[in-house]
């Protein structure tokens, strides 16, 4: 059980070792203490996983009646092995493309506190330590984000960082009320609030859950607290921006997670405005965000706004509480975090191979990196949901689990919007894919040389692209573990 | 005793300006030891409390000046006691720079006595008189640097003060006539059958003396003076400006409200209504003047208004739970508050900078001093684990709890303020220790960390608000044992 402590406390530690030492003048012996670290956290991680086994660590008690609360459950387990993997492979990819950038030191050891908090959020048992982590997450990916230093990164980490908090707040005024009125703060399946509470204050108890809802969405990049999220992620260096998009996005559906099914409970939620308005919020950011991204000429910052509508897919499925939702919006957590890694990757190494950002400069690129550009291809088809790829069985689920759920209205409406989303999907991620391969009659072939990334950067991305068809061709198991999680918490 | 732990301090401050000290060291090994003496014989008197009231003088009938200690003087003597010998520690070093000393120190000591005074006295004409006597001893500390603006701030200080004690005393006598006593009682001494039909005229008169005692805890609309009062040295800003002269104010308040016209008379009035939705504006109002404001002392003063109406907001939600989170905050946010001011100073004192954008990239210069303000500064923002969570967690509930939709709207006003504390503290942070790509470091060559005597004071607080923060359990159930009468 001391697994979970020593996971969470020993990235955060080694981080700030890193923060603090004197510069290292060697860098290769910079990253081979980093690629240590990285290493003995994911296998604290594995550990903390396997062997603790349902039981309670409560290390330390705020004031007598906060603990700070550790468990692991399915949940955690799920979003952790999800953090550990993608935060393995950005680490990596960074080895390499850190090269061109400034202050190693101190990206590597944010970098390595952002992932120890990752993993206390995903293990933290109650409201309280999730708020607490949730807090120390904004505080310590901020630097991920301002890490270049031009102007427009400080303004766009301010403007993250002053969204988080305000989101932040948002779930903290719930808590205030959740600790009067639950019976505890410890997440339960089923819910916390007493029957008695919830008979008498209805009314603000709702009012509450939304407030929570918009809170942990702000992280989620949830309409209408998403316009941090398209100025955030793309001004990081790429492998941080993965981590932000894939992972860090995910602590809000997280929280957005914990609050619903483990706090308020289904069956107080079922049904209400609460659900009405949180389905409605969702389905326009998945159109929103699809439809800006088809609009954005750069690169890293059209899939910055592919995450803004990608996570609500996660979060439409949430909202929809039905048994197939749920399991897909579960399914497309991974899917989603492989995927939008692996891009994030690709868009990396294409930048740091050729120093052009928008996409429309990248013609010919298949040619030069085939490798690579058929990764970007494959997770492309991936996001949009085609199948052999892990995010087609996702969208079924979604989609199958809307129209099955008999709410009036939305069980249509919304795999609709999803299906338009994806059209849209094809349509902003498929011509970097089809200018790269097919650069046309007028392409200057003569000057074409390859020029495949280095090994360290490719490697990730291969895995995350092999991850993300696996989940599509042998989808048995991970279903059937899945549809465990939602017996419990429905 | 009572006695002696006031008068050492008005008299060893009178001493300096009379005793020719050979050298400057003579004078502070002399104050230093005067102040330390002084906080452990309060410490020894708040432990070895006497259960009677000290009577000095009998003025007619029930009219007296008396002291004795109570929970609330435990409360906020101690935190006094505490506080000022690291103040004086740390004024010895900033006032290197600065002319006429001995002036400074005979009244920077003279107030400690004073305010001890106001904690100590046990009715409400003692409290008054050491009330007024304390804004005549810091007059001069406003006007220390004898600037045309510091006389004009130390003029505006000494209108508001005096008329805002006007109005307290209006409040004073309505007590002398309608109380059976004058004395401080948990619950009120309001006599109900003398009140008979005239309760909407003692409401009227709750809130002109609310407002009385709030020009010194800088209630909007009386706060102004605040901010401009910010032209003293360092040490009268950070101790008297955001701990003992306003704590003063909502000290006052507090005993007005539950120990003289007491919350059963009050609580569910429209008085309760406006002085609460007076705080909450006034949460609001100075954390966002705060973020507007460059210059660096003057946006902590803001910070400070918007601080110490929080600490009047839980007075004002008039339960125990309200009270209990009101001494959490009046106490957990002097430390803070006082460290991120000591951290200011330390920045004007090394590099005489005053304003936010001067501060770019200091964090590598001075990384103590800016460690320091970033952790006061997310202290005072409520990140858990720190002391300025603490507070708000227990304002917070005392506010659901007590039910009122006000209150809840006040816990919004609350968490409004926490965004706006993070945009103007951190703003900072993020200046001092991520400069941007362009800028010049040899620009700040010569720049450090000051000497010991300014870095202790600041590591001392930074390890209090840590402690508070984690382990609070100790306090709060003092302030719960207070406010529910049991000292």
């Amino acid at each position: 059980m001391y697994y979970i402590a020593l996971s969470v406390l020993f990235p955060i530690l080694t981080g700030v070792y890193l923060l603090v030492r004197k510069e290292i003048k060697n860098r290769k012996s910079l990253l081979i203490q980093t690629g240590i670290f990285l290493v003995i956290t994911t296998v604290l991680g594995v550990l903390a996983l396997c062997l603790s086994g349902g039981g309670i660590l409560t290390p330390f008690n705020l004031t007598d009646r906060l603990p700070i609360l550790f468990k692991v459950d399915e949940i955690s387990i799920l979003f952790a092995v999800m953090t550990m993997v993608i935060f393995l492979c950005a680490g990596f990819f960074s080895f390499i493309y850190m090269e061109h950038e400034e202050k190693e030191k101190r990206y590597y050891g944010f970098y390595l506190i952002v992932f120890g908090i990752l993993l206390a959020l995903c293990f933290a048992g109650n409201l309280i330590t999730f708020y607490l982590f949730f807090e120390l997450l904004t505080l310590s990916s901020m630097p991920l984000v301002l890490h270049t230093g031009s102007r427009e990164a400080i303004m766009a980490g301010l403007k993250y960082l002053f969204y988080s908090l305000s989101g932040a707040y948002m779930a903290l005024f719930g808590v205030y009320f959740i600790e009067r009125y639950g019976n505890t703060l410890t997440f339960s399946t089923g819910g916390v609030i007493s029957s008695q509470a919830a008979a008498d204050n209805t009314g603000i108890l709702l009012w509450i859950a939304f407030l929570m809802l918009i809170g942990f969405g702000v992280k989620a990049g949830m309409f209408p607290m998403h316009a941090w999220l398209p100025a955030a992620h793309p001004v990081a260096p790429a492998p941080a921006s993965a981590v932000l998009s894939a992972v860090i996005v995910k602590a809000g559906v997280l929280g957005m997670v914990r609050a619903v099914y483990y706090i308020f409970g289904v069956s107080f939620l079922r049904g209400t405005w609460v659900q009405t308005a949180w389905m409605v919020l969702t389905l326009i950011t998945v159109f929103m965000g699809s439809m800006l991204a088809y609009r954005e000429p750069v690169l890293k910052k059209r899939l910055a706004y592919s995450t803004v509508s990608q996570v609500s897919y996660i979060l439409f499925g949430f909202s929809v509480m039905d048994a197939g939702s749920v399991t897909g919006g579960l399914l497309h957590v991974l899917c989603h975090g492989a995927i939008k890694a692996g891009l994030f990757l690709c868009a990396g190494a294409l930048i740091y191979k050729t120093g052009k950002t928008r996409v429309e400069e990248f013609r010919g690129a298949g040619k030069e990196m085939p490798v690579l550009m058929w990764c970007y291809t494959i997770l492309s088809l991936g996001l949009i949901g085609i199948p052999p790829t892990g995010g087609f069985i996702s969208k079924w689920y979604l989609a199958e689990g809307a129209l099955s759920s008999g709410l009036s209205g939305f069980s249509w409406i919304g795999p609709t919007v999803l299906l338009v989303s994806a059209l849209l999907t094809a349509g902003y991620l498929l011509p970097l894919a089809i200018n790269g391969f097919l650069p046309g009659a007028d392409y200057d072939y003569g000057s074409l040389k390859k020029k495949e990334p280095p090994l360290l950067m490719v490697i990730p991305i291969l895995v995350l692209t092999l991850l993300s068809v696996v989940m599509g061709l042998f989808p048995e198991p991970l279903i059937h573990y899945l549809s465990l999680i939602v017996e419990k918490i429905l | 005793m009572i006695l002696l732990v006031i008068f050492i301090p008005i008299i060893a401050g009178m001493l300096v300006s009379l005793i020719p000290f050979q050298k400057r060291s003579h004078m502070e090994i002399f104050l230093e030891s005067a102040v330390v003496l002084n906080s452990f014989l309060v410490g020894y008197l708040l432990l070895h409390r006497p259960d009677h009231i000290i009577t000095l003088a009998n003025f007619t009938g029930n009219l007296s000046i008396g002291f004795k200690v109570d929970g609330m003087s435990i409360v906020f003597a101690g935190l006094i006691s505490v506080l000022w010998p690291f103040a004086t520690l740390y004024a010895f070093e900033y006032m290197t720079k600065e002319k006429h000393e001995r002036i400074f120190f005979t009244f920077y000591t003279m107030t400690y006595g004073v305010t001890l005074g106001i904690s100590l006295a046990a009715n409400l004409l003692t409290m008054y008189f050491f009330y007024e006597l304390l804004t005549l001893v810091t007059v001069p500390l406003v006007m220390h640097t004898l600037t045309r603006e510091a006389i004009l701030a130390s003029r505006k200080y000494l209108y508001y003060s005096l008329g805002g004690a006007a109005f307290a005393f209006i409040g004073l006598i309505f007590i002398i006539i309608y109380g059976s006593t004058t004395d401080f009682v948990l619950g009120g001494v309001l006599d109900l059958e003398r009140i008979g039909e005239r309760t909407n005229v003692l409401l009227l008169i709750y809130v002109i003396a609310f407002m009385g005692f709030g020009v010194k805890a800088a209630v909007c609309p009386f706060n102004s003076w605040l901010p401009d009062a910010g032209v003293a040295p360092t040490p009268v800003t950070a101790l008297l400006h955001a701990v003992a002269v306003v704590k003063s104010g909502a000290f006052a308040i507090i005993r007005l409200t539950y120990y003289s016209f007491g919350t059963e008379f009050l609580r569910g009035t429209w008085a309760q209504t406006v002085v609460m939705l007076v705080t909450m504006f006034t949460i609001v109002y100075g954390c966002s003047r705060a973020v507007k404001e460059t210059h660096l002392k003057r946006r902590l003063a803001y910070s400070t208004i918007s601080n110490l109406s929080y600490v009047l907001f839980g007075v004002t939600i008039m339960t125990p739970l309200g009270m209990v989170g009101a001494l959490t905050h009046l106490t957990f946010h002097a430390v803070m508050k006082i460290s991120s001011f000591f951290c200011a100073g330390a920045i004007m004192h090394q590099t005489d900078r005053h304003y936010v954008h001067e501060l770019d990239g200091m964090g590598y210069k001075m990384p103590c001093v800016f460690g320091v303000f970033t952790v006061s500064a997310l202290a005072l923002m409520g990140v858990p684990g720190l002391a300025g969570f603490v507070s708000k967690w227990n304002l917070a509930a005392a506010a659901v709890e007590s039910g009122s939709r006000i209150a809840y709207g006040g816990i919004g006003c609350l968490l409004i303020s926490a965004l706006l504390t993070a945009i103007y503290m951190l703003s900072i942070v993020v200046r001092a220790f991520f400069p941007g790509k362009d800028f010049n470091m040899a620009a700040l060559e010569g720049i450090n960390d000051p000497d010991w005597k300014m870095l202790i004071p600041l590591f001392v607080f930074t390890i209090l608000i840590l402690v508070m923060g984690l382990y609070s359990a100790p306090a709060v159930k003092f302030f719960n044992d207070v406010a529910a009468g049991i000292y």
